[in-house]
């Protein structure tokens, strides 16, 4: 599983990110957790509003933070 | 509080942003005056900050205004911090027929009690951590 957490460094994205490591580590999932900060990336990936979540491809979250048990949800899908 | 970097979260970072399809939350902190409560004030506002909810004051939930009790009966989640085993903020919602959807108290996450108004940044954190991963939540 690839899992993407793009932020450029405010206080919602580390937030989602540490989230994200959470969830990861209380579902056991095998994850690569890749942040992307540079905001032409994020904005290619048609992300326009910080923080953003991906999945194996498909945003999950933009715009705001998931909590770790919603993280874990989309995990365990 | 460190200058932010430049985001594209729309807002100065907790203001503003997207809504739809969120949970309203209010947290209500004790604001006690020992160390254990002033840490919940700061963590509400942090929180405030990241998203998670909108601090309200406990002082004017305690006086029973009609505005703030019906904002709290009307959100989707109550969020308690209390500072200690006191529980000061639980009692002054439960008896105004507020019920919490999720009750946190910080001595019970490890951090000491003590004389002075003294914590850390890591204190802030252990709170605003233990919210974000649903710690207080009735199962």
């Amino acid at each position: 599983m690839t899992i993407e957490v793009l932020g450029t460094g405010c206080m919602k994205c580390k937030r989602l990110l540490k989230n994200v490591e959470k969830a990861v580590e209380e579902t056991k999932t095998e994850a690569e957790i890749i942040k992307i900060e540079d905001i032409n990336e994020i904005m290619d990936r048609g992300v326009m509003l910080t923080p953003g979540l991906i999945i194996n491809g498909e945003l999950i979250v933009s715009g705001r933070v998931a909590d770790v048990k919603e993280i874990s949800g989309y995990l365990l899908e | 509080m460190a200058e932010q970097p430049v985001c594209s979260c729309g807002s100065s970072c907790g203001e503003g942003g997207p809504t739809e399809g969120i949970v309203q939350r209010l947290i209500f902190p004790c604001a006690g005056v020992a160390n254990t409560g002033q840490l919940t004030n700061c963590a509400a506002i942090q929180l405030t900050e990241e998203g998670y909810g909108k601090a309200a004051c406990i002082a004017l939930l305690a006086t029973g205004a009609e505005g703030i009790v019906r904002a709290a009966k009307d959100a989707d989640e109550v969020l308690i911090l209390d500072g200690c085993a006191a529980r000061c903020a639980g009692k002054i919602a439960d008896s105004l027929g507020i019920c919490a959807e999720q009750s946190i108290v910080v001595t019970e996450l490890g951090i000491e009690k003590k004389g002075s108004r003294e914590y850390t940044d890591d204190d802030i954190e252990t709170v605003v951590s233990a919210v974000w991963e649903g710690e207080g939540r009735e199962e």
